[in-house]
């Protein structure tokens, strides 16, 4: 697939390396030459120096035989007007980062199609999300609803007091007929598990279950939910902006920020916050604040590495619920050693997002799991897929991935291995990203 | 450093040379002479070899980075020609190992110079050899190994820039295998057509594919010792001009021209300034030429023509000798020695585009002075030009200026005369072929002593690979982890 990417930001050169690596032709639009040599040095694309609202430019990126655009640049106007250029110049299909939900609401939707914007993606929202979904679910690290709950899936740490430590997975199974282990986090690694192998002290679990037995999960796990009602929110990004507007006023929240203006904003936005002006790295206001008296601790400063340790910190004072901010790539795996709790990080979560237009089977949800590179697809079975002509142990469905459970009709039910999926079934399949291409075959 | 991946890279392009070799074995087949032999042998060496290094590498990780990607590219220069003599030496074409070095180096780095004293004496499959040796050498042996094998993946990108630096990167495509894939198949229609128009201009067949391979490389061996000058017709000669013309151009342009986009051709800037030294240089050869010489306009033309293409190209061939001019004008063509063809092009030397913004940048000095508070960018093609660039590229003509410099100093000690010391210098490190005095298009390097044929051969290596690819290697920061 030939895909034009304006905007070589954080976004932008993550899908970029990303879409290159899966064999994909990809054209980076940006207008500063330092930033696409930064990516052009190790990424096998063509850069065009140019802006992404120019005519001229984006003909240059050789559009009008693309598959796909995606604009994500910094600017909002800029990414829609792109869109819009590049659909007249005759792009398959376009992507528009924006940092406005007016444009979300479905009633606008067919104007902006008509405008040429097929598709919007809005990183911070998307961010913002997943912290409500996380500081919510406050046993498990990742909580991935499909067709609204009617599966789930929770990635659960396994600590030694867990019922289920050092059995195996066949085992599991057996005795659990609703609940299925796709795979599991051990060592920064992600192991799709083989019915033999043990589960151990300090796997990350992830387990598919219906909400009615979302409850046996915790059990097997030891885990108690627990009510969340303070949260101390480190940082005022537009991403702590974005989650205070989706937690509503049912929470005690408290926000630290350093900068007097954005302190300001924040306020003046959001009654159901209680803004400190102070720096996130001050002990003595965080525990002047309250800190281990808090439920939740929320980082997103625009510092990983402060949020790492902010997070830390408050875990080592007691506080039971951390999510950081993580954008350093590189710290990924470091903080998920630490023991901080949650991750999350804005360029995979826009990426996967808009990675499922990249493939050529229906999809209908796509999220990538934190600390890992592994990705969860929901697919639709089509008619005539490979998929729906054999049960499932019959179909030689690659090892890098797993189905998890199909949602027919209004219910919600784990794969196991004679299931038939039928035509019109989501199909939730965990797989390694090696396992991706391998997929497609079977949806088409 | 992936000491397992630079193996294997080296193990798998070991058995496209063996496969090549299998070309030149069934011309020799053909022709039924005393070679075959010897193409059965290195061939089968070199696939063995590459096959079983390849096999015992299979389990090397596949990453190829910058570092890796510099010595990759240097040491398949270096191991193409020390098994591509192989079939000099096995034949007894040319039994000294020192001398078939020499020759194959000069191939594959597109140079052409010879230390043959009797082409004309040596079987088809050899000469075959030799003409091949350039055609792949020219458009790169990565280049070409990235277009037909799918094995590099990522660290192709890292290979390509190490053996096709330019000083500003252009890509047909966003694949660097795409690119790859038509920047040969440029190569290809190019050489396919020139074979036929000479063939129906009058050549053999045979010797219309080995010049067709040697022009678009931009090589100059010839398979007749008088090399072009063996064919009196001016249709050969001018088809040949027209070719190393095309061969000195940037292939992007080709391939733009080839699609239809003329305009995008004459809007190039480079491609005006080539063909403004061309046409310059031609000229004042030509007007010196009617002046000093009583030869008809026509043929005074022709010679001033091929010679400056020939040399501006970097390809080597002659007409005629160009030492027999009045000085002056050889002096004019020497300084053509340093010009080299467009970047992106198969020639070597300075390359246009860095002549142009060493040019422009030198004379915008002029005026930063006049105004120092003034802001005056280099531009080219309507775009100014990142400072690094120029920052590059003046470091290059340093680096140029100074080897070629020194080099002429240490080559006089195994080479008195000084003029030929300086001839053979340059013409080793731009590619080109024929030097100045003891080694001018009517002799042959086979007297240079066998210390200073390693020399010139590492100089080749170095002009090929635009020195940084290979000097970057010597430096003490290259090694430190």
């Amino acid at each position: 697939m030939k895909v034009v990417i304006a905007g070589a930001g954080e976004v932008g050169t993550h899908l970029a390396r990303m879409l290159s690596n899966e064999e994909h032709d990809i054209v980076l639009l940006d207008d500063s030459p330092e930033k696409l040599s930064r990516v052009s040095g190790d990424v096998d694309l063509m850069t065009v120096v140019g802006s992404a609202h120019s005519f001229q430019d984006l003909k240059q990126t050789g559009l009008a035989k693309s598959d796909l655009f995606i604009a994500v640049t910094p600017f909002e106007e800029r990414n829609v007007l792109a869109c819009s250029m590049a659909s007249y110049l005759g792009v398959g299909r376009t992507i528009a980062r924006i940092n406005n939900s007016e444009y979300l609401q479905p009633r606008y939707r067919a104007k902006l199609n008509n405008l040429g914007i097929h598709e919007l993606i809005y990183p911070e929202s998307l961010a913002a999300k997943e912290i409500v979904a996380s500081v919510k679910q406050t046993v498990t690290r990742q909580h991935i609803e499909f067709s609204q709950g009617k599966l789930l899936l929770l990635g659960i740490k396994v600590r030694e007091n867990a019922p289920i430590l050092n059995r195996t997975f066949e085992e599991l199974a057996q005795e659990n007929e609703h609940i299925l282990a796709v795979a599991i986090n051990r060592d920064s690694k992600t192991i799709i598990p083989k019915g033999a192998d043990f589960i151990l002290n300090g796997d990350i679990v992830f387990f598919v279950t219906t909400r009615m037995e979302q409850q046996r999960v915790f059990e097997l796990t030891a885990k108690e939910p627990f009510e969340v009602k303070n949260i101390m929110f480190l940082g005022g990004s537009r991403i702590a902006q974005k989650a205070l507007e989706k937690l509503g006023d049912q929470y005690n929240i408290k926000v630290i920020e350093e900068n007097i203006e954005k302190c300001e904003q924040v306020a003046g936005k959001y009654g159901n916050a209680l803004v400190i002006n102070g720096d996130c790295r001050n002990l003595q206001l965080l525990k002047d604040e309250g800190l281990e008296k808090m439920d939740a601790v929320v980082a997103t400063t625009g510092n990983s590495e402060t949020n790492i340790l902010g997070c830390h910190l408050a875990k080592t004072l007691g506080v039971r619920r951390t999510v950081a901010e993580v954008e350093n790539l590189a710290f990924m795996s470091l903080a998920e050693n630490m023991n901080i709790g949650s991750i999350i990080n804005k360029k995979l979560i826009a990426a996967s997002y808009i990675y499922r237009f990249t493939l050529n089977a229906a999809i209908s949800k796509v999220k990538c799991l934190t600390a890992s590179d592994a990705e969860v697809f929901e697919f639709i079975a089509k008619a005539n897929a490979k998929i729906t002509q054999r049960p499932i142990k019959e179909l030689g469905f690659p090892d890098e991935a797993k189905i998890g459970g199909i949602i027919r009709g209004e219910d919600g039910y784990i794969a196991h291995g004679d299931t038939h999926i039928q035509e019109g079934d989501k199909v939730v399949v965990f797989t390694l990203p090696s396992g991706i291409k391998k997929l497609e075959k079977f949806f088409k | 450093m992936n000491v397992k991946i630079i193996v294997r890279v080296l193990g798998l392009l070991l058995v496209v040379e063996g496969v090549a070799m299998l070309l030149a074995f069934g011309i020799s087949l053909i022709y039924k002479e005393y070679d075959q032999a010897a193409f059965l042998i290195s061939s089968g060496l070199n696939i063995a070899l590459g096959a079983g290094i390849t096999y015992l590498t299979r389990n090397a990780k596949r990453e190829i980075g910058r570092r890796e990607g510099y010595i990759i590219v240097t040491l398949v220069w270096v191991v193409f020609s020390l098994f591509g003599s192989l079939p000099y030496v096995i034949s007894g074409a040319i039994p000294n190992f020192t001398n078939a070095f020499f020759e194959t180096i000069s191939g594959f780095t597109t140079t052409g110079s010879s230390i043959l004293n009797d082409i004309e004496a040596l079987p088809h499959g050899i000469l075959f050899w030799r003409s091949i040796t350039q055609w792949l050498g020219g458009m790169g042996i990565i280049v070409l190994s990235l277009a037909i094998l799918p094995v590099f993946g990522i660290g192709g990108m890292q290979l390509f820039m190490a053996e096709v630096p330019g000083p500003t990167p252009d890509r047909l495509s966003p694949r660097i295998r795409q690119t790859a894939k038509a920047l040969w198949g440029i190569y290809l229609i190019f050489t396919i057509a020139e074979t036929i128009l000479l063939w129906i201009a009058g050549m053999e067949l045979f010797d219309a594919v080995c010049h067709s391979f040697t022009t678009m490389a931009t090589g100059g061996f010839s398979t007749k010792q008088a090399s072009i000058a063996y064919w009196s017709s001016p249709a050969i000669q001018y088809i040949i001009v027209v070719f190393m013309f095309l061969a000195g151009t940037n292939f992007t342009l080709s391939y733009m021209a080839l699609r239809g986009n003329f305009k995008r051709v004459f809007k190039d800037e480079e491609f005006k300034y080539y063909a403004l030294f061309v046409l310059g240089f031609s000229l004042v050869i030509f007007t010196g030429l009617l002046i000093s010489t009583h030869t008809g306009a026509e043929l005074a033309f022709r010679d001033s023509l091929f010679q400056v293409v020939s040399v501006i190209t970097t390809t080597g061939y002659v007409t005629v000798d160009y030492l027999k001019w009045t000085p002056v004008l050889t002096i004019f063509l020497f300084g053509l020695f340093f010009f080299g063809g467009s970047a992106g092009s198969t020639g070597g030397g300075l390359k246009i585009m860095r002549i142009v913004l060493l040019l422009k940048n030198s004379y915008y000095e002029l005026r930063r002075m006049v105004h120092p508070n003034a802001v005056i960018p280099v531009k080219f093609n309507n775009h100014s030009v990142d400072s690094k660039i120029i920052t590059n590229v003046l470091a290059f003509f340093m680096f140029y200026m100074v080897i070629f410099g020194a080099s002429t100093i240490v080559f006089s000690f195994m080479e008195p005369d000084f003029e030929s010391a300086m001839g053979a210098v340059a013409t080793s490190l731009g590619n080109i072929g024929p030097g100045l005095g003891n080694v001018g298009p009517a002799e042959t390097f086979f007297h240079i002593t066998p210390a200073g044929k390693w020399f010139l051969s590492f100089l080749m290596l170095l002009g090929r690979l635009e020195l940084f690819t290979v000097l970057v290697i010597f430096t003490p920061s290259f090694w430190k982890e």
